[in-house]
């Protein structure tokens, strides 16, 4: 019982979850479930790698979609010369390189600016990231392939999930659970941690915060690659600043959802605001909204958790 | 030389005191350094108000864009210079500070001065909203939320037909008197004027005392019993008003407002003329924004810099729309690692001269506080 009213949000979270599910089955709105888990998804990843940055620097880090468009350019760049498993490691490549000169170039000559500064800094090498991207790679929008081709393996429900959607989804399973015993269970985790909170204390009983702070950007870079490249080829075509432009708002709504410290809380986050996205897209309530009703219901989304929950569905009240 | 000395003939005196001879008068330039201050003034004033009436149509109204790009980049610095938190979404309230001046103008037939007014109320309206909500939590959520807001202001407000006009444009015709453009370029000059009237003496009453010691470190300032919350929300409220008014000089100067134009690599640009230009720096801000908002106009004229840029090796024609996107970022980043300070640390020795100092070389400013225990 105490455990319960200990987790009492992430008890909050299933029972709407299990309420949006009941109301969407019952009025038809089957399949934007369905949809809405699978887009979900990706943005699960990309909250993923935002709340490893935020329990490890304290920083929103606005480069994070960056990190997965760099990693979709370099797949695009390799896919026709070399074989699409190679390609697309060497996309992860590339987008990890790219998180470890971000990390030396620009995080660690602020290790001790404010925050804000930080943030800045982020939000201006995403915007550095776009306009190269768009400067050598021009405006077009490009398509790439999909890891899997088969399209129709399965039927869910009425909608046909493609095999890469289902890699999407396992891969953010595993990362979700892997990372969180990571965190806790690991010596490496734990220092990445203390860091955090006592980068002196932690310097003093030997370890290196400057080592730790590469560690995380890289696995920060590595996981916005892998949203890139699993995400992307899903959609008909992209464009520079793709992830930025289209998954760095539902991804941090999905982490500030989850509480922006909890690995899982960024997984339930992420699946949560995509089928909110989805129902709002397809159900005909919101037909009367201007513009792009989805977008309007994430903010929605967001506001009302800052609103009513704003430690998040998944972090215990501090 | 003043040697005081307790006993005549003692090794050692107890208290010596040496003073500069410099440091004891205070300084005042000569007759000629004055005519040199003066020259400079007079060439500044020369290049605001004399040189843009030798212009005509676009390029007044590029300068006069400059103006109101001051305004946006004051408006900022109020957030990110004073309080320490940052909008992500500013070109949503200047868009739609624009889109409600040129609807009361044009649907409504409602006089200027009402519009204006009604564009800095409705961009107060919503950084009180947005304010209050991210305040909920302690962190740096404004940032976040604004920046969900400015896509909901993109693919949302400004698809309303009726606020935008639909695909022209809502038009917003220049004000009665100030119909030709090098008068509404004086226009934007006497609102930046009373916009950085307002900021300084903000700074100077309690609450702008308050506010500073707020980004210092908001526990110590709570500690000092500073209602932190209060003082932030002020401090976004007052940016979204001058955004506002921002927003509705733009629209009057270019007669029209597009929806198209309000996406999120503007509201980095504004990011970027601000923190280049020099956080808490009103100069430096105003040089700042001004810089970025002609950046394009200048590669454009100047055809030997669009063909250095159109000529960098290895790469496709960089160009004079395109460049301001490559720059700026690269120019922010340089300014973040290794001049903190911006253009305004940089041009503090001139501004020292220019008030009647020395030409102090050494003169960097109030040195920067590091806060490393404060995640906020």
């Amino acid at each position: 019982m105490e455990a319960l009213k200990e987790r009492r949000g992430a008890v909050a979270g299933a029972g709407i979850a299990a309420l949006v599910v009941v109301v969407l089955l019952a009025t038809g709105e089957k399949e934007a479930l369905v949809i809405g888990v699978i887009t979900g998804a990706a943005y699960g990843l990309v909250a993923l790698g935002l709340v490893l940055i935020y329990k490890s620097s304290g920083v929103f880090n606005f480069a994070q979609g960056e990190f997965g468009t760099v990693a979709v350019f370099a797949l695009w760049l390799f896919d026709d010369k070399v074989h699409y498993g190679f390609a697309l490691v060497g996309a992860l490549v590339v987008a990890v390189v790219f998180g470890l000169v971000v990390e030396r170039l620009i995080i660690r000559p602020l290790f001790e600016a404010a925050r804000v500064i930080l943030l800045v800094a982020t939000a201006g090498v995403a915007l550095l990231a776009i306009a190269v991207e768009i400067w050598l790679g021009d405006a077009q929008g490009k398509t790439i392939a999909r890891a899997f081709t088969k399209t129709d393996r399965f039927d869910v429900l009425g909608v046909q999930v493609s095999d890469q959607r289902l890699l999407l989804i396992g891969v953010l399973a595993t990362l979700a659970v892997v990372l969180a015993l990571f965190f806790n269970r690991t010596n490496l985790g734990l220092a990445i941690l203390g860091a955090s909170q006592e980068p002196t204390a932690t310097e003093l009983v030997g370890i290196s915060v400057r080592r730790l702070s590469s560690f995380t950007w890289a696995l920060a870079a590595l996981l916005g690659g892998l949203a890139g490249v699993l995400a992307v080829p899903e959609a008909d075509s992209f464009t520079p600043g793709i992830l930025t432009s289209g998954f760095l708002i539902p991804g941090f709504t999905a982490a500030v959802l989850g509480g922006m410290t909890s690995l899982p809380g960024a997984f339930v986050g992420g699946v949560l605001v995509g089928v909110v996205q989805a129902v709002a897209t397809s159900a005909p309530v919101f037909d009367d909204i201007p513009g792009t009703p989805g977008t309007l219901m994430v903010f929605v989304v967001l506001i009302a958790v800052l609103a009513v929950r704003p430690q998040g569905l998944l972090r215990k009240a501090a | 030389m003043a040697v005081t000395a307790q006993e005549p003939g003692a090794a050692e005196p107890d208290v010596v005191t040496v003073e500069d001879e410099r440091a004891d008068r205070t300084f005042a330039p000569s007759p000629l350094g004055w005519v040199a201050r003066g020259a400079v003034w007079v060439a500044i004033a020369y290049v605001v108000l004399v040189l843009p009436l030798s212009f005509e149509g676009f390029e007044v109204q590029q300068f006069s864009q400059a103006v109101i790009y001051g305004i946006i980049g004051l408006s900022l610095n109020v957030l990110l210079g004073y309080v320490g938190q940052i909008s992500l979404g500013h070109q949503a309230f200047v868009g739609i500070g624009a889109f409600a001046s040129a609807y009361m103008v044009s649907v409504q037939n409602q006089p200027f001065h009402v519009a204006v007014l009604v564009a800095m109320a409705v961009g107060a309206g919503q950084a009180l909203v947005l304010g209050g909500v991210s305040l909920r939590i302690r962190g740096l959520y404004f940032a976040l939320v604004t920046l969900a807001y400015g896509l909901v202001a993109e693919q949302n407000v400004f698809q309303i037909e009726e606020l935008t006009g639909g695909g022209q444009g809502q038009p917003a015709p220049k004000p009665g008197g100030f119909e030709s453009d090098w008068r509404y370029y004086y226009l934007c000059l006497a609102f930046l004027a009373v916009v950085l009237w307002i900021d300084w003496r903000m700074l100077k009453t309690k609450g702008g005392r308050a506010l500073l010691a707020l980004r210092e470190n908001p526990r110590v300032a709570a500690t000092f019993g500073i209602n932190v919350r209060l003082l932030n929300l002020f401090a976004f409220v007052v940016s979204g008003a001058f955004a506002g008014l921002g927003g509705a000089l733009l629209a009057h100067n270019d007669t029209f407002v597009s929806p198209e134009v309000w996406n999120f690599n503007l509201a980095l640009v504004f990011v970027i003329m601000t923190v280049v230009g020099g956080l808490r720096s009103r100069v430096g801000v105003v040089i700042g924004s001004a810089f970025f908002a002609l950046l394009g106009y200048f590669i454009d004229k100047f055809t030997f810099l669009e063909d250095l840029l159109a000529n960098i090796p290895g790469t496709p024609d960089l160009t004079a729309e395109l460049a301001p996107l490559v720059i700026g970022p690269l120019l922010l980043l340089l300014t973040l690692t290794t001049f903190p300070g911006g253009i305004g640390q940089q041009i503090r020795p001139i501004q020292g001269w220019l008030r009647g100092g020395r030409f102090d070389l050494s003169d960097r400013g109030p040195k920067e506080v590091q806060i490393s225990d404060v995640r906020a």
